[in-house]
């Protein structure tokens, strides 16, 4: 049985390439061809293909971004021009890493090693719930900012990116909250809203059903203020 | 160097034992890939000149990083090179700051565009033959 896949991929020439080795490998049956990675996870919402070739700089979100927000662990095979992304590869356990332009030799090596692999364990492609870091990478501006997690004051949702509320600065990176809530699972965050992530240790006080933090006013839903009262050191 | 693909032998100027492997002696597709590569790059070096002119530096380095990957896949493996260096100089430097580079850059892109032309041609009439 051929190994389904889709390509996201924003160049055409290379997206072509693939098309073409898929189909003289014989062995990979390409289910699409995305320009970027909104098109791509709307297609992942309704169909679920073994592999991914996944390009990692494409205008609008990046390829570790649908990594993040995939919901089943399909074959990760990245191809990127670039080799700086090894070490992200590395964490977000992809399977391969194909430096473009690539030859077809390279491509069946990288082709043969993931079906020679066991069927993926069900689990989250994400990786591993950073709890034991201080830190997190997000996706801003064009490069990847080190964000402590100390410093942020609470995540804002905006539909497909979520803002980054510090101190000093605002960030906006191409993600859910529910990938962040995943991500900073551990003591100092908590879901007050359906649109808010709050830093717990920064609250400065809570008046009936708004939390202020720093001056800003962040509502707390219905459903999440048992949840607040049971984490919340109320003497 | 000149290596021979079939009977068919690639520009000097570019890498003739990668594009080898990369086609595997297919000129046919050799030449769909040179005339989306002339397709292609018009359009994407004018978004590398917009960007450049407004001095958007993030912006810059992105656009480049799309024409090196072009630039790789006909054989310009020294110019996929001085892509990267350029792209990497974009993080740190301002336009002002990296006009020679960026006007070597245009030159080079330029005197590719001409070899792909001529290239795309001779595969053509290759062939054809």
């Amino acid at each position: 049985m051929k190994t389904t896949c889709i390509i996201v991929e924003d160049i055409q020439i290379a997206a072509d390439f693939l098309k073409k080795f898929c189909e003289k490998s014989g062995l990979i049956d390409v289910k699409g061809h995305f320009l970027n990675v909104r098109d791509a996870l709307e297609f992942l919402d309704q169909d679920r293909p073994d592999l991914i070739f996944l390009d990692v700089e494409m205008p609008g979100a990046n390829g570790f971004q649908l990594l993040d927000s995939l919901t089943y662990s399909p074959k990760i095979i990245l191809t990127t021009s670039k080799t700086d992304y090894a070490f992200d590869a590395f964490q977000y356990h992809v399977d391969d890493y194909l430096k473009k332009p690539f030859t077809y030799k390279r491509f069946l090596e990288a082709v043969r090693k993931i079906q020679d692999q066991p069927p993926p364990i069900p689990a989250a492609i994400t990786p591993q719930p950073s709890i034991d870091m201080d830190f997190l990478f997000i996706k801003a501006d064009d490069k990847l900012i080190r964000l402590k997690k100390d410093d942020i004051l609470y995540m804002e949702s905006m539909r497909d990116y979520v803002k980054f509320i510090t101190s000093g600065k605002t960030y906006i990176t191409y993600s859910t909250l529910k990938s962040m809530e995943e991500k900073l699972a551990g003591p100092s965050f908590i879901k007050v809203h359906r649109s808010y992530i709050i830093n717990i240790n920064k609250i400065d006080d809570i008046r009936g059903n708004t939390i202020y933090v720093q001056g800003n006013a962040i509502p707390v839903g219905k459903g999440h203020k048992e949840e607040l009262a049971a984490r919340l050191n109320i003497l | 160097m000149k290596i021979h693909d079939g009977q068919f032998v690639f520009h000097e100027s570019l890498n003739a034992a990668f594009l080898k492997e990369l086609f595997e002696g297919d000129t046919i597709y050799a030449e769909t890939v040179f005339e989306d590569f002339l397709r292609d790059l018009p359009a994407y070096w004018e978004k590398v000149q917009s960007s450049y002119q407004n001095k958007n530096m993030s912006l810059l380095g992105t656009n480049i990083h799309t024409c090196k990957t072009l630039f790789g896949y006909v054989g310009f493996t020294d110019l996929q090179e001085l892509c990267q260096e350029f792209e990497n100089k974009c993080t740190l430097n301002t336009a002002e700051a990296i006009q020679t580079d960026f006007n070597t850059l245009t030159r080079k892109k330029q005197e590719a565009q001409k070899i792909i032309e001529n290239e795309y041609n001779r595969l053509k009439r290759y062939n054809e033959g």
